[in-house]
């Protein structure tokens, strides 16, 4: 059965926003970012049925978005992580750490293991389901992007 | 976690949280609109699927057996003997199936 409206939007407004941070913070492109958040869940309505529990939900949600970042990156596109104008100047300019820096400074699979490792909050069974990675991948993976990420920021002096 | 773990973390939430706060999300209704057209699109090519298979073998069809006859007809006499009438009506017929099953294909296309 598919999702009614009412459902969907139950789940847009518990997942859209997560969702638009890790497309947001994986491309660098809040445009692209918006675009694939659209697809994202036009394809979890067209494909998905209804009475799926919320967190099969959300790691669903979160595959078609990684598989979406994939297939960009694949066709060309993507490569870079840029910021357009107007991100730079609303992000927090009391911010110690430059994020975004050190986000273009990772390949995009290492943003996207940072991000659901420490924003999303997911451990190496969920983001494997989520990215469609092996557990030791993951772990291997997440490994080598902590260890980039804090590299780049202690070059900077910004992690002691 | 040690401690440049948690300033990692601290960084990328306050990331996402200047994310959030500077961009809103598209309003769902316009993603269930997309998706709604995008399930009638992909209903009305899954309904019209057999068709377009009929339809390309009438055409692999009528092709094959206007050969066929043409074929028949050669063995039976030598087309020098047939009329320049009959050789041009026979010409025109069969152009006329192959052009008029072509065309069914290009509207089937072109309704999708």
């Amino acid at each position: 059965m598919a999702f009614s409206e009412a459902e969907f939007q139950r789940i847009y407004d518990a997942n859209a926003g997560p969702i638009l941070g890790y497309l947001a913070a994986s491309t660098g492109r809040r445009d692209v970012a918006d675009d694939l958040l659209q697809e994202t869940f036009c394809r979890l309505l067209v494909q998905a049925k209804s009475g799926m529990a919320a967190d099969a939900v959300r790691r669903y949600l979160f595959r078609i978005a990684t598989n979406l970042l994939r297939d960009r990156w694949r066709s060309g596109e993507g490569r870079a992580f840029e910021e357009p104008a107007e991100a730079a100047v609303s992000a927090d300019p009391n911010a110690s750490i430059d994020v975004r820096a050190m986000l273009a400074h990772l390949n995009s699979r290492e943003r996207q293991l940072l991000w659901l490792a420490y924003v999303e909050g997911m451990d190496h069974a969920e983001i494997a389901a989520a990215t469609g990675l092996g557990r030791l991948s993951v772990r291997t993976l997440l490994f080598r992007a902590r260890a980039r990420a804090k590299k780049f920021l202690n070059a900077g002096g910004e992690l002691r | 976690m040690n401690r440049s773990d948690e300033t990692l973390r601290q960084a990328l939430h306050g990331y996402s949280a200047s994310i959030a706060a500077s961009h809103s999300v598209p309003p769902s209704a316009a993603v269930w609109l997309r998706a709604e057209r995008r399930k009638r699109r992909l209903a009305v090519e899954r309904a019209e699927r057999p068709l377009r298979i009929m339809q390309a073998l009438g055409l692999v069809c009528a092709v094959i057996a206007a050969g066929w006859i043409l074929a028949q007809a050669g063995s039976m006499r030598p087309l020098s003997s047939f009329g320049p009438a009959v050789l041009v009506s026979a010409l025109a017929s069969l152009l006329l199936v192959v052009a008029g099953c072509w065309a069914m294909v290009l509207a089937s296309r072109r309704s999708l």
